[in-house]
């Protein structure tokens, strides 16, 4: 079977862990508890173009004073960028995470997950302007994570 | 070289290292007997390490380079598997073969998650107190021994400063009280709430005693409080009500005051010769005139129509008078627009102990009763 590594990046508690939770174990817990290093979680995904087996890296947030170490990046077919959309330091350093993951993996496909967006009411969630790499997301309530993986995975198969 | 095997049976006895040898084709060669502690599940001889250890997955180069002799060792740090923190060192052997070692950081990393953990909480709760903080309709500062340790993004933002490291700002020398610093104008704002004039903007400013050693001073602007303040929207004055019950409840507390009641002269022939408009700037532009010569913290309002309320604080009738004298003649002789010239008349008395509201301005508005029937533009004092 096809192996695929992808990264889950973005600043500390937005919801990278939660994300992948919900994705790999369809669970949620509101208690936050920081990730520090790395954990693996392994989910199998059929796509168009065949099987794989998705390799989930939940990588420990960005801090102020904190960067991770740039080897966890290496040979990632993808990335899912996550931010917190209550937070808006979180937005503002979205670019720096995409930069330092290119500079790793040029050729890697990438996608963001504006997350916690079960805060949102309807009017809030119309006014957010997304591209097609980019989606709302809650892992409380299971709002588009799925998707968002699929999405990238497909991608990471072409 | 028995020592060395020696030394190396211990550390694998403290299970403080594993060891997985693999090929070029990522199959098991040799393992230690404690990796399934660390992963779950011991991987046999002959399998796939990637089944096992998917942490791997990605570094297919990295290892390449180690077999080809580019590259001695790769390290990725702090992987957690199986409730273990683990170290995973991928180090040449030969040719053929390259040595996967585990090493358990669980004990050090579980330190350092907590320390991590507590950290990242206190940076949230720093974030939202400073969003609420910068979100309140005033202007916040924080002093130790007249040092300023904190502003909020809107006293940065007023003030028109990035922040107070280079750059000393001093409330106090707003004020006509001469106060030479932070720790001389908390007791005089301690309990009390100070009218204070900045820039064109009038602000309360209110301080509180945090903790013996800090003093928290803020601001909150008065024309942004104009409905809880009762201001009066034409001339941004305070409306009556407000000043009446400023002085019911400063009225035992004061010591020499002075109350005023000011009715400009001949107003309703402004309205009728120059119509309402006119007569509604000229009522602003009195109001900025006055407002511009008396102290920051004497309060100003208007009754209602052309009349207005004064009050002079921690000051006696006479020097009470001589202050309105000089208004008086600052009055004669602006030019106000539309109009040119305009006066006013005043009746002025001094607060005793026993006064109520009504009271003084009874003798007040007495007072100005007379200064019109003497023929107006002039001050009548009823001292008691």
């Amino acid at each position: 079977m096809i192996r695929k590594k992808i990264v889950i990046l973005g600043d500390f508690s937005v919801g990278k862990t939660s994300l992948i939770r919900r994705y790999v174990d369809g669970s949620f817990d509101d208690k936050y508890l920081s990730t520090i290093g790395v954990k693996i979680s392994k989910k199998s995904v059929d796509t168009d173009s065949g099987s794989c087996e998705l390799i989930i890296w939940d990588i420990e947030g960005n801090t102020p004073t904190k960067s991770i170490p740039l080897t966890y990046y290496k040979g990632a077919s993808g990335a899912i960028f996550v931010v917190d959309i209550t937070r808006s330091e979180t937005i503002e350093n979205l670019q720096g995470h995409i930069d330092r993951f290119i500079q790793v993996n040029p050729d890697a496909h990438y996608i963001v997950a504006y997350n916690k967006a079960d805060i949102l009411d309807d009017t809030q969630k119309d006014a957010f302007e997304l591209d097609s790499y980019s989606f709302l997301t809650s892992a409380k309530i299971a709002q588009n994570v799925d998707i968002l993986f699929s999405r990238i995975t497909q991608d990471m198969m072409i | 070289m028995k020592n060395i095997q020696a030394i190396l049976n211990i550390i694998l006895s403290k299970d403080i290292f594993q060891y997985i040898f693999i090929d070029k084709m990522y199959r098991v060669v040799d393992i230690s007997d404690g990796v399934g502690a660390y992963l779950a599940k011991s991987p046999k001889i002959g399998e796939d390490i990637l089944l096992y250890l998917p942490e791997l997955v990605g570094y297919e180069s990295e290892i390449e380079n180690i077999l080809n002799g580019v590259n001695k060792s790769y390290l990725l740090e702090s992987i957690d598997i199986n409730n273990h923190y683990i170290n995973i060192s991928i180090e040449y052997y030969n040719d053929e073969t390259i040595i996967i070692l585990l090493q358990n950081i669980t004990d050090i990393t579980n330190s350092k998650q907590k320390l991590l953990q507590y950290s990242n909480e206190s940076i949230l709760l720093n974030s939202t107190l400073e969003n609420i903080i910068n979100r309140q309709n005033a202007l916040v500062f924080l002093t130790n021994r007249d040092d300023i340790i904190y502003a909020n993004k809107k006293f940065l933002d007023y003030f028109d400063v990035d922040s107070l490291v280079d750059e000393r700002i001093d409330i106090y020398k707003y004020l006509d009280t001469p106060i030479d610093s932070y720790d001389n104008l908390f007791p005089l704002v301690d309990d009390k709430e100070i009218y204070i004039s900045i820039k064109s903007d009038t602000f309360i400013l209110k301080a509180t005693l945090i903790e013996s050693s800090h003093k928290l001073f803020t601001l909150s602007r008065v024309t942004e409080l104009s409905n809880e303040k009762n201001i009066d929207t034409l001339t941004g004055l305070y409306k009556k009500p407000y000043f009446i019950s400023y002085l019911e409840r400063n009225l035992d507390k004061a010591n020499d005051y002075a109350v005023i009641v000011i009715d400009l002269d001949n107003f309703k022939r402004v309205n009728d010769i120059y119509g309402h408009l006119a007569g509604d700037d000229v009522l602003k532009e009195f109001a900025l005139l006055i407002k511009g010569n008396i102290r920051a913290d004497d309060i100003f309002a208007r009754w209602g129509g052309e009349e207005f309320l004064m009050l002079l604080k921690n000051t006696s009738l006479d020097n009470a008078i001589k202050k309105l004298e000089q208004i008086h003649a600052i009055i004669e002789n602006h030019k106000f627009i539309h109009i040119g010239e305009l006066t006013a008349s005043f009746g002025i008395t001094n607060g005793i102990e026993g006064d109520t509201i009504d009271s003084i301005l009874q003798r007040a508005d007495n007072a100005l009763y007379e200064a019109k029937d003497r023929g107006k533009n002039q001050i009548v004092s009823r001292k008691v």
